[in-house]
């Protein structure tokens, strides 16, 4: 009997250390699993970041050999793809649109122009997507428009062009000159075309649709000469999309300005150099949106220019707006984008390069690599590939993986120079009224409300706290903080959304109404307070004695709100007297200030009333943790509490008060709902103490339900959070290891 | 005037003059909340005013404030109601205009499904033709006599609607999903799909008659009211839009009383109107608590794990005392981040994933790859676990070693020393920091705004339907209902009273809990006075 239950004892010992065993394991690898997912959130966040930053890619994805001489292609923007990057088209000089498959799959019949009669196709023009313009050698231009019919079957998706010619043209009747070159628009008012028939010859085509109460509109069409006054012959033209602005480049370099929106009377406006070499202008193209027209000549300068009206000029002038890297060679052609502000360029030697107008970067360099001239470049509608087609005809297909080409540091965090702005600036603006809006992301506005929002929460808060710890830990009755410490607490547990919530509806709207009381409180409560003890101190002793040190605090509560009621009094008089009856009519001529209601003033009240707990019990602990003995000593020899606490106690705990104000700084920047809900959520900088500002954390709550999963926005929400994090951390991190000396240096004390 | 300041009692009573200071912000704000919220289900009485101009205005006296520029005299903020008649809630109406006051007895005041309260005198009580009532306190009489039973048609209708209707709706939408699965599988023809179809087309048939059903009961809703209000202008109102009706100043303490009960229940157990501006506040109460009993699920097991494992199995080092501050510091990190991290990570990463395994017949549309309760409790889980954790380790620095050691002198092993000595007496610190994690993650809402919380979610987490609990929806917060109907309704006046009583039921649960976390906190540390003599 006794044996058994010894075995079984034995085994269940066993069993029992095994379970230990097992046990361990299990916690330190709980454990450790817990605390890697923790900071597992930085990975996280940086891992949705580094997209942003990543460099471009461009790969070969296809070389399609032309069918022979047959196929050398037309002068201009003689190619074009679908967009799904199936199907390439190129017009050639002998009057055939050709299809090629880029997958290689099947053959597709070749679009002859129709009614050519023998000419040639010199030169085509692309305005919009799909819509181009042939001219011949005739003087004639073909409308085109490369439309493609997508059908899926099965999953399976089948692109099959479909192009349509409209009627033939004559640009130049009576000549029958060919067409060097061709611009043209198609705004709501009638088409617009612009051909070079001669060196400095233009003609201008101005089609008018009339339209009748019955029956079908007319059309009016005329045609007038222009003679370009210019030092050279003309070499590229480029004509807005509104069809209200014509550039003209030339051959010594220069690109002339007319305006165009008075259709019968072309004005000719300035000129500029727009090759500061003097070389010729060889390729003139719009950006999306027809704003940014980007230059390029013959010994490959690149640049961009906008039409722009400086600061107190009513004119608009051509300015400059980036100068982009070089080409080696000649620059011959410029594709735009139409996803976004980014173009690509070729030149001669057969490099491209792939530039963001907006930025001034040039994001990526490739070449065919088979030495040939280039001739046209496309690129793809989804701005995800580049097509160019070379002087005998040539294609080349490259896959472009550039998923946030508008993002670098520089864009991010300093001024850019967006279009339509005069000078470079820092804005915030992620989404716009039209379609082609340009995302404007510089956190830089978004930073400065957060420390503005900060500054002024820390301004209203540290003095508060830090004085109220003074008082709590080395004047206060400790029967009395045993109360004043749960309260404390109470007001750390406030939901913040409720602060937010009464600051934006409730606080806002008094405040508006006692702003120069709010400023005199600062005054008044002091002198009030003076005033009382002076009053208190002649009071005879015996009525004296009956409150205990420590115990004043229950004397100052009534004087401190009588103190913020006279100083509302006192500040509505001060406005009737000293600022004009009306303190925002003052602040604007005076100081030049608006005054918007929900304000930096109010946040400030209303996170400081977030971070004042925060500081008051950090602040207190360390100065509560002095050695009782330091302020023994300092009493024993005879100084006052007050001297005792200022000159011993203060100086010994002055790492802790710094950590805690460190660790206050740490809440108001995170804070969220206050900042979103007492602001106006504006993202502007200016540091006045009246306006509202945007900061990064409310802007992320805002902004971050709204944009789209791993798009560009939502990476640099992402950032923002980032930034949150680093100075959330380092500040918190500074601030625990100042402690902990603090804390060492007490035990050797 | 030397010795006043060299004493130093001057600057001691200015210290003390900014904790005055605090302390009155924080009493101040908590008398706001209070003062607002607990008066709003009071029935006050209405005023009758008579402008110089002749002018009548009947209306709830909300404000009074002096008018600016004009010392001495005042002006008041009538809430007039009768939205749909005057366009504005509000009016306010400068105290000297007021030729006359009167309180008359049969002014009355309807709460109604829509366009907020109906103020004004009952003129008739009709169904179809029949004139069942007329004006004064008979009208209010019969009125009140048939209110129950236009409720309990309300009810049945609302039943039907969310029961029945809702049951073949849900049936319907598994069916398609189920259609879409074997579709997915390649399956598009075949018994199985025959069986399906033959479920929907049953589905539609008795849809249909529910629908009728429906159609029915709507149709003996026909008794309706006719209030006269100010200007001569009258409304018609069915009774089935008629919630309650009292007239305030017929009413004695007792009624009043009554009615403020009543009001307070509806406040906590009824559906939201009038996009979250009227009615309760149920859903989001329901949401809120479930979302934090989730994250406690969550957050418990964890944070203990943790702290036991960075205090009694980790070996103490540099590389401890690195997580220690980590930890530490991570409490500090804005919630936002923690919002953004469980967007990029639970929702984006696992969530798609989940969905693109589990739940490929519902996408595109999104099951877990979209904000829900399950996200966001996860999200605040790890937001709040440093507070658990600290206060575990606090805990557990605090118990004395020798009882440790007397465990494991007598021959228990590691294992039953933690879960049978230590565990025991760490459990008061580990529901310290389990309450505090509570509160905040009860008031929290700017993660939330981001992984899940919805203004208007259509159905709660639980429900009749399996698998009864869905963590995949999105839910209702009364923070987010405080923001949300504070800042986005287009008509804030009329809801402020609203957001004031949501924020004090969530401030009474986040004080509660403090206070709780506090006076446990306090007999711990009396246990462990004891304990270490």
């Amino acid at each position: 009997m006794a044996v058994t239950s010894l075995t079984l004892g034995r085994a269940r010992t066993s069993r029992r250390i095994l379970l230990d065993r097992v046990s361990r394991r299990l916690v330190v690898l709980g454990g450790i699993i817990i605390i890697a997912s923790i900071l597992a959130i930085l990975v996280v966040i940086v891992g949705e970041v580094s997209p942003l930053f990543e460099r471009p890619t461009a790969v070969v994805a296809g070389r399609h050999a032309a069918a022979g001489d047959a196929s050398a292609p037309a002068a201009g923007a003689a190619v074009g793809v679908d967009e799904y990057r199936e199907i390439a088209y190129r017009v050639t000089a002998g009057g055939v649109v050709e299809f090629v498959s880029l997958r290689g799959e099947r053959g597709l019949a070749p679009a002859p122009v129709p009614g050519l009669a023998g000419a040639r196709v010199t030169t085509v023009a692309r305005g919009g997507r799909d819509q181009l313009l042939l001219g011949t050698s005739d003087g004639r231009a073909v409308p085109l428009a490369v439309g493609f019919d997508v059908t899926f079957d099965g999953g399976r998706r089948t692109v099959t062009p479909a192009p349509e010619f409209g009627e033939p043209v004559a640009l130049d009747p009576e000549g029958r000159r060919p067409i060097r070159q061709l611009a043209f628009a198609a705004p709501e008012g009638g088409p617009l075309r612009v051909a070079q028939v001669g060196p400095k010859d233009l003609v201008i085509q101005t089609v008018v649709e009339k339209k009748a109460l019955v029956g079908p509109g007319r059309k009016e069409e005329s045609t007038q000469p222009l003679a370009v006054e210019a030092d050279g012959e003309i070499t590229a033209l480029a004509l807005d999309a509104r069809a209200e602005d014509l550039f003209v480049g030339t051959s010594r370099g220069q690109v002339v300005h007319y305006d165009v929106r008075d259709r019968g009377n072309p004005a000719r406006g300035q000129w500029v150099a727009a090759s500061p070499t003097g070389a010729p202008v060889t390729a003139l193209a719009f950006l999306i949106g027809d704003r940014t027209l980007v230059v390029g000549d013959a010994r490959g300068g690149v640049t961009s220019w906008q039409m722009l009206a400086p600061p107190g000029a009513a004119e608009r002038r051509l300015t400059r707006i980036h100068e982009f890297t070089r080409h080696d060679g000649a620059v011959v052609s410029i594709a735009a984008s139409q996803r976004d502000k980014g173009f690509a360029t070729a030149d001669a030697r057969g490099e491209v390069r792939i530039r963001y107008g907006t930025s001034g970067e040039t994001l990526l360099a490739f070449a065919t690599g088979d030495g040939s001239t280039l001739r046209s470049l496309v690129y793809a509608p989804k701005a995800d590939g580049v097509l160019a087609v070379n002087a005998s005809g040539g294609l080349t297909h490259w896959a472009v993986t550039n998923p946030h080409p508008e993002i670098t540091l520089r864009t991010v965090f300093g001024r850019v120079w967006y279009e339509g702005y005069t000078e470079p600036a820092f804005v915030w603006q992620s989404t716009g009224g039209t379609d082609d809006f340009e995302s404007k992301l510089s956190l830089t506005p978004l930073i400065y409300g957060t420390l503005k929002g900060t500054f002024y929460a820390l301004l209203v808060a540290v003095p508060l706290a830090l004085l109220a710890a003074v008082y709590v830990s080395e004047f206060m009755h400790p029967g009395i903080k045993a109360y004043v410490k749960p309260v404390v607490e109470i007001m750390a547990a406030l939901p913040s959304v409720v602060l937010g919530f009464l600051a934006g509806l409730w606080l806002a709207p008094v405040v508006e109404q006692v702003v120069p009381g709010i400023f005199l409180t600062h005054l008044v409560i002091p002198a009030l307070v003076l005033v009382a003890l002076a009053a208190w101190r002649a009071l005879p002793a015996a009525v004296r004695s009956r409150l205990r040190p420590g115990t004043e605090v229950a004397l100052l509560l009534p004087v401190a709100a009588l103190g913020v009621w006279l100083a509302f009094v006192l500040g509505g008089l001060v406005e009737q007297a000293l600022l004009g009856g009306s303190y925002r009519a003052w602040l604007q001529s005076a100081l030049g200030l608006t005054y918007d209601q929900r304000n930096s003033l109010v946040v400030g009240i209303a996170m400081g009333f977030a971070v004042i707990p925060i500081i008051f019990t950090i602040a207190e602990d360390s100065l509560a943790n002095v050695p009782q003995h330091l302020r023994a000593a300092s009493l024993a020899l005879g100084a006052t509490r007050w001297q005792t606490a200022l000159r011993v106690v203060l100086p010994t705990a002055s790492p802790g008060i710094f950590s805690a104000v460190m660790i206050g700084f740490g809440r108001a920047v995170g804070e969220t709902m206050i900042v979103l809900m007492a602001t106006g959520n504006t993202p502007v900088m200016e540091w006045s103490i009246f306006n509202g500002f945007r900061a990064l954390s409310a802007n992320i709550a805002v902004e971050l339900p709204e944009a789209p999963e791993g798009g560009t926005l939502f990476r640099v929400l992402f950032l923002a959070a980032f930034l949150l994090f680093c100075l959330t951390f380092v500040v918190n991190t500074l601030a625990e290891l100042v402690r902990l000396r603090l804390r060492r240096r007490y035990r050797y004390l | 005037m030397r010795r006043f300041w060299k004493s130093g009692e001057p600057f001691v009573w200015l210290t003390g003059s900014a904790l005055a200071l605090c302390l009155l912000l924080v009493v101040g704000l908590v008398a706001l909340i209070l003062v607002n919220g607990l008066g709003f289900f009071w029935p006050a009485d209405v005023l009758r005013a008579t402008l110089v101009d002749g002018t009548v205005l009947t209306g709830i006296v909300r404000e009074r404030e002096a008018i600016p520029g004009k010392p001495g005299e005042f002006r008041i903020k009538l809430q007039v109601g009768n939205r749909d008649l005057y366009g504005a809630d509000f009016q306010w109406v400068d105290e000297a205009r007021i030729a006359r006051r009167e309180r008359p007895a049969d002014v009355v005041v309807i709460e109604r499904t829509e366009w907020g309260p109906l103020l004004g005198t009952i003129e008739a009580l009709r169904d179809g033709d029949r004139v069942l009532a007329v004006r004064g306190a008979a009208g209010l009489a019969e009125l009140a006599r048939r209110l129950p039973e236009a409720a309990r048609l309300r009810r049945e209708i609302r039943a039907l609607e969310k029961g029945d209707i809702g049951a073949i709706n849900h049936a319907q939408e598994q069916a398609r999903l189920a259609l879409r699965r074997l579709d997915l599988r390649g399956i598009t023809a075949g018994a199985r799909v025959d069986a399906i179809q033959a479920e929907l087309a049953a589905l539609r048939a008795r849809y249909a008659r529910e629908e009728a059903r429906l159609a029915e009961l709507k149709r003996r809703q026909t008794a309706r009211v006719v209030v006269a209000a100010d200007g001569g202008k009258a409304k018609e109102l069915p009774l089935a839009q008629v919630l309650r009706a009292w007239a305030p100043n017929a009413m004695g303490l007792a009624a009043k009383a009554r009615h403020y009960a009543a009001g307070v229940w509806e406040f906590v157990a009824d559906d939201p109107r009038e996009s979250n501006t009227e009615g309760g506040v149920f859903p989001a109460i329901f949401g809120t608590v479930m979302m934090v009993v989730l994250m406690s699920l969550l957050v418990a097991p964890l944070g203990v794990l943790a702290a036991f494992y960075l205090r009694e199995y980790a070996r103490q080092g540099a590389f401890v005392s690195a997580v220690r501050i980590a930890v530490n510091n991570l409490a500090g990190v804005p919630s936002i981040v923690f919002g953004v991290f469980g967007v990029g990570f639970f929702i984006y990463t696992i969530g798609g994933s989940l969905d693109r395994l589990l739940f490929a017949e519902a996408l595109p549309t999104p099951t877990f790859g979209t904000g829900g309760i399950l996200w966001a409790s996860l999200t605040l889980a790890l937001l709040t676990v440093p507070v658990v954790i600290v206060a575990t380790e606090e805990g557990l620095a605090a118990i004395p070693q020798g009882l440790r050691e007397a465990s494991l002198a007598v021959g228990a092993t590691k294992l039953e020393t933690t879960l049978r000595v230590v565990l025991p007496a760490v459990m008061p610190s580990v529901l310290t920091g389990l309450i505090l994690a509570m509160a905040r993650a009860a008031g929290e809402v700017a993660p939330l705004m981001i992984t899940g919380v919805v203004k208007l979610a259509p159905s709660l987490p639980v429900d009749g339907f399996w698998p009864f609990v869905h963590l995949d929806r999105k839910f209702m917060h009364l923070g987010f209902q405080i923001y949300d109907v504070g800042f986005q309704s287009p008509n804030v006046d009329a809801a402020r009273p609203m957001v004031f009583v949501t924020t004090l039921l969530l401030l009474l649960v986040v004080i509660l809990l403090n206070l709780v976390a506090i006076g446990l906190r306090n007999r711990l540390r009396r246990t462990y006075a004891t304990a270490a003599v």
